[in-house]
C-alpha cells in the first residue's frame, strides 16, 4: 500500500513537473509602459495603456513572438508616473533594472521621455515615445550609436510636417465654406511648454499657405476663456485656430460661439467622435483634427477595425482616444524586428531593423518608416463639421510637406 | 467701446463662481479655523454629481438642489471624521486636506472616469444688449450669486445663529460657558460651506467642463479671494471676487494675456502687504477651537 501511494505521488510530482514545464515553453518577452494613470495627464497617459494592451492581447493571441527558434509572449510591466517626472525616473530605474524590460513604451510628455530616456539608453533598452518636440533632441550625434537617443525612437511625426499636413487640411476643407478666401487666422494656444513648441511651427505653417498669423497664448490652467475670446472678437480673425489642447479647445470653443468671434473655426485634438457626442452644433464652419487619426470618423476600415477592439477593451471614449494610436503599432515593428534579429539581446541589430524597416500599420496607409533621426512620418486627419449639424463629417488627409516652410528650423 | 463694455460684463461673470467659492473658504478658514484646501475637489464633486444627474434625465435645476445636499453631506462626513481631529493643531487638518483632495480626484476617476465632463447648456440663450453679448446662463450665475452672498451676509451679521457663530470665534470658551455649542457651530459653519462649493460645482459646470483636476486650480483663487477681502468676512469675498475678476476680464482683454492669472495674483499681494487683514478685515485665521 505504502508503494502504491509512494508510486502515485511520483506519478503525479512528474506530471506536475511535465505540465510546468510544457507551460514555459513560451518564454517572457518583458516590455515596460510608464504612462500618467493618475494626475492631470491621466487622459493621454491611459490611451498608451490601453494601445499597449490592446497590442499585447492581438500579438499574444496570435502565437507570440518567434525568435530564435523559441516562441515569447509579451508580459507588459505597467508603472503608473502619477504625471510626475521623479516618479517617472523611479518606475523606468525599477523596469530597467530590476525587472530587466527589454523595451518600454512612453511617456505621454517631452520632459518625462527624455528622463528616462537617460535611463534606457544606458541599458541598451528601447523606448517608443510619442512626442513631437523630441524632434529637439533627435539629431545626427544623439542617435549615432553611442548616442544617448540611439535606442529612442519618436512614434509621433516631426511637428513641422504635423502642422504642414493639419494646416493645408484645414485650409482645404474650411475655405470653400466660407463667403470669401481667409486671409486673417489667429492661433489660440495654452501658454505652456508643449503648446510654445507646437504653435511656433503651426503659425509658420499657416503663413506657408498664406495666412496672416496672429498668435494669442492663454495660461494653461484658463476655464473662463471670454475675455480672451473678447480680445480676439477685437482682432477681426477669419479663422481662429484653438491648438494642441483637446481639453481646452472643449472648454473655450462653446465660449467663442456664443460671443460669435470669428466666421470660422478649427479644433486641433478634437475628435468628430467627441463633437457629436456633446452635441456641440456651429452656424459657422468648423474643421476639427485628431491626433493624429479619429475614432468618430475613421478614415479608413483598419482604423474603424481598430478603434472597435480599442474601445471593446474597456478604454474610454476621450479627446485623446485617438493618441493611442502613436503607440500601437510599435508594437508590431518591434516584434518584427526581434524576429527579423533573432535574438532578444541584440539591440543593436534591433535598432537597425527597425530603421530599415516598412510597416503597414493602423495609423497611416503609406507604409511606416523611421527616419535617420528615429523618426516616424505620417499624415494627420482633418474633418469638417457641415455647419448647424453636430454629425455630418467630411474628412481630408493632407500628406506632410516635403521639407520644413521657410523660417521653420525643423526638428 | 462695445468691446471694453463686452469685457466688464465678462469680468461680472468670472467674478461670480470665484466669490463663491470664496465665500465657502472664508467662512469655512476664517470662521472655522480649518484651513480645507479639498474644497475646490468638493466643488469638482459638485459638478461631477450635476453632470451625473444631468446625463441621468434630471432637471439642471434638480440637479443642482442634488449636489448642494450631497457636497453638504460629504462636508458634513469630512468634518466630524477628519477635521474635528485637527481643530487643535490647524496646521495637521491642513495636510489632511491636501491628501483629501487627492483621494476624491482618483474617487471620482475611478466612479467616473477621467475624462472631461460637461453638460448642455441649461438656458442656451444669448442676449444681445446694446451690441454686448450677454449669455443668459451667466446671468443666472450672477443673480445666484448675489442671492447666496445675501443671505449668507445676512445670515451672519443679523440672525441669532449668526451672532452665536461670531461670539464663538471671538471667546470660545466664554461662548461654550453661554450654553453655544461651538462645536456644532464649527461643523455648521463647515456644511454651510461644503454646500456652497456644491452649489459652484453645479453653476460652473453650466458654464464650463470640469475635470477631476478642476478643483486644484479654482482652488487657488478661492484662497486669493477670502484673503483680499478678510478672512471670515462675506462682503470681503465679495469685494475680493469683483477685483479678481476686473483684474482678469481687463489684463486678459488689454495686458499680456498669458499673463492673466499672474496679474490677478500680483494684485493679491500687494494687498496683503499694504493690508494684512484683507481689505474688509477680518479673523485671524486658523487658531485652536476649544
Amino acid at each position: 500500500m505504502r508503494n502504491l501511494i509512494w508510486s502515485a505521488t511520483l506519478a503525479t510530482g512528474a506530471l506536475v513537473a511535465l505540465s510546468t514545464h510544457l507551460v514555459r515553453a513560451d518564454e517572457e518577452l518583458k516590455i515596460g509602459v510608464v504612462a500618467a494613470e493618475s494626475g492631470s495627464f491621466v487622459s493621454a497617459g491611459n490611451t498608451i495603456v490601453a494601445a499597449a494592451n490592446l497590442a499585447t492581447k492581438q500579438i499574444n493571441e496570435a502565437g507570440g513572438i518567434k525568435i530564435g527558434g523559441k516562441t515569447y509572449k509579451i508580459k507588459l510591466y505597467i508603472r503608473d508616473n502619477r504625471t510626475d517626472v521623479n516618479v517617472t525616473i523611479a518606475a523606468a530605474r525599477e523596469l530597467v533594472d530590476d525587472i530587466g524590460v527589454k523595451a518600454i513604451w512612453g511617456t505621454e510628455t517631452h520632459d518625462f521621455s527624455v528622463s528616462m530616456a537617460k535611463i534606457t539608453a544606458a541599458a541598451k533598452v528601447l523606448q517608443f515615445s510619442g512626442n513631437s518636440s523630441l524632434g529637439a533632441v533627435l539629431d545626427d550625434k544623439s542617435v549615432a550609436p553611442g548616442g544617448w537617443l540611439h535606442y529612442t525612437f519618436q512614434t509621433e511625426p516631426q511637428e513641422w510636417q504635423r502642422s504642414g499636413s493639419t494646416a493645408k487640411g484645414v485650409l482645404t476643407l474650411l475655405t470653400p465654406l466660407m463667403p470669401h478666401p481667409p486671409k486673417h487666422s489667429i492661433v489660440f494656444v495654452g501658454n505652456d511648454a508643449t503648446g510654445q513648441y507646437l504653435s511656433s511651427h503651426y503659425v509658420k505653417a499657416l503663413e506657408a499657405e498664406g495666412q496672416q498669423v496672429d498668435l494669442v497664448k492663454y495660461p494653461p490652467d484658463t476655464t473662463d476663456f471670454s475675455p480672451l475670446l473678447t480680445r480676439i472678437k477685437g482682432m477681426n480673425p477669419d479663422i481662429v485656430h484653438f491648438w494642441y489642447n483637446g481639453d481646452s479647445t472643449l472648454t473655450a470653443f462653446p465660449q467663442a460661439l456664443k460671443l460669435d468671434v470669428a466666421p470660422a473655426y478649427f479644433l486641433f485634438g478634437v475628435d468628430p467622435g467627441i463633437y457629436q457626442e456633446r452635441q456641440l452644433k456651429s452656424d459657422k464652419p468648423v474643421a476639427l483634427s485628431c491626433v493624429p487619426v479619429c475614432w468618430g470618423a475613421a478614415p479608413n476600415p483598419a482604423v474603424q477595425d481598430y478603434f472597435k477592439k480599442y474601445f471593446e477593451l474597456g478604454a474610454a471614449k476621450g479627446p485623446q482616444s485617438s493618441v493611442s494610436l502613436l503607440y500601437y503599432d510599435y508594437f508590431f515593428m518591434y516584434a518584427k524586428a526581434l524576429e527579423e534579429v533573432g535574438s532578444l539581446d541584440n539591440p543593436d541589430a534591433v535598432v537597425d531593423a527597425i530603421l530599415k524597416m516598412k510597416y503597414q500599420g493602423v495609423v497611416s496607409p503609406v507604409p511606416l518608416t523611421f527616419n535617420p533621426h528615429h523618426q516616424v512620418t505620417f499624415a494627420t486627419e482633418v474633418s469638417a463639421v457641415q455647419p448647424g449639424t453636430s454629425d455630418q463629417f467630411k474628412a481630408a488627409v493632407e500628406q506632410p510637406p516635403a521639407a520644413p516652410p521657410p523660417g521653420d528650423p525643423g526638428g | 467701446m462695445q468691446i471694453f463694455i463686452q469685457q466688464l460684463v465678462n469680468s461680472l461673470s468670472v467674478a461670480s463662481v470665484t466669490i463663491l467659492i470664496g465665500i465657502g473658504i472664508t467662512l469655512i478658514f476664517g470662521l472655522a479655523g480649518i484651513v480645507n484646501f479639498a474644497h475646490g475637489e468638493f466643488l469638482m464633486v459638485g459638478g461631477m454629481i450635476t453632470w451625473f444627474l444631468v446625463n441621468s434625465g434630471v432637471n439642471f435645476f434638480v440637479a443642482l438642489a442634488g449636489a448642494m445636499i450631497f457636497v453638504g453631506a460629504l462636508g458634513f462626513v469630512a468634518e466630524r471624521g477628519l477635521f474635528r481631529f485637527t481643530l487643535d493643531r490647524p496646521m495637521n487638518g491642513f495636510i489632511m486636506s491636501i491628501g483629501l483632495s487627492v483621494i476624491l480626484q482618483h474617487l471620482v476617476i475611478r466612479v467616473f472616469n477621467e475624462v472631461q465632463k460637461t453638460i448642455p447648456d441649461p438656458v442656451g440663450k444669448v442676449w444681445l444688449i446694446g451690441g454686448v453679448d450677454v449669455i443668459a446662463m451667466r446671468a443666472i450665475v450672477v443673480g445666484l450669486t448675489a442671492v447666496v452672498v445675501a443671505i449668507t451676509y445676512f445670515g451672519i451679521s443679523r440672525s441669532r445663529y449668526g451672532m452665536a457663530l461670531r461670539a464663538s470665534i471671538a471667546d470660545p470658551d466664554t461662548a461654550a460657558l453661554m450654553g453655544i455649542p461651538v462645536r456644532r457651530y464649527v461643523t455648521g459653519v463647515f456644511v454651510y460651506g461644503s454646500v456652497l462649493a456644491g452649489l459652484g460645482g453645479a453653476l460652473m459646470i453650466a458654464l464650463f467642463p470640469i475635470t477631476p483636476f478642476t478643483g486644484s486650480v479654482v482652488i487657488i483663487r478661492g484662497f486669493a479671494v477670502s484673503l483680499i477681502g478678510g478672512l471670515g468676512n462675506v462682503g470681503g469675498a465679495v469685494v475680493g471676487g469683483l477685483i479678481l475678476g476686473l483684474v482678469d476680464g481687463l489684463s486678459a482683454g488689454y495686458g499680456l494675456p498669458e499673463w492673466t492669472d499672474a496679474y490677478a495674483l500680483v494684485v493679491m499681494i500687494v494687498i496683503l502687504i499694504v493690508r494684512p487683514q484683507g481689505l474688509l478685515g477680518g479673523t485671524l485665521g486658523p487658531r485652536a477651537t476649544g
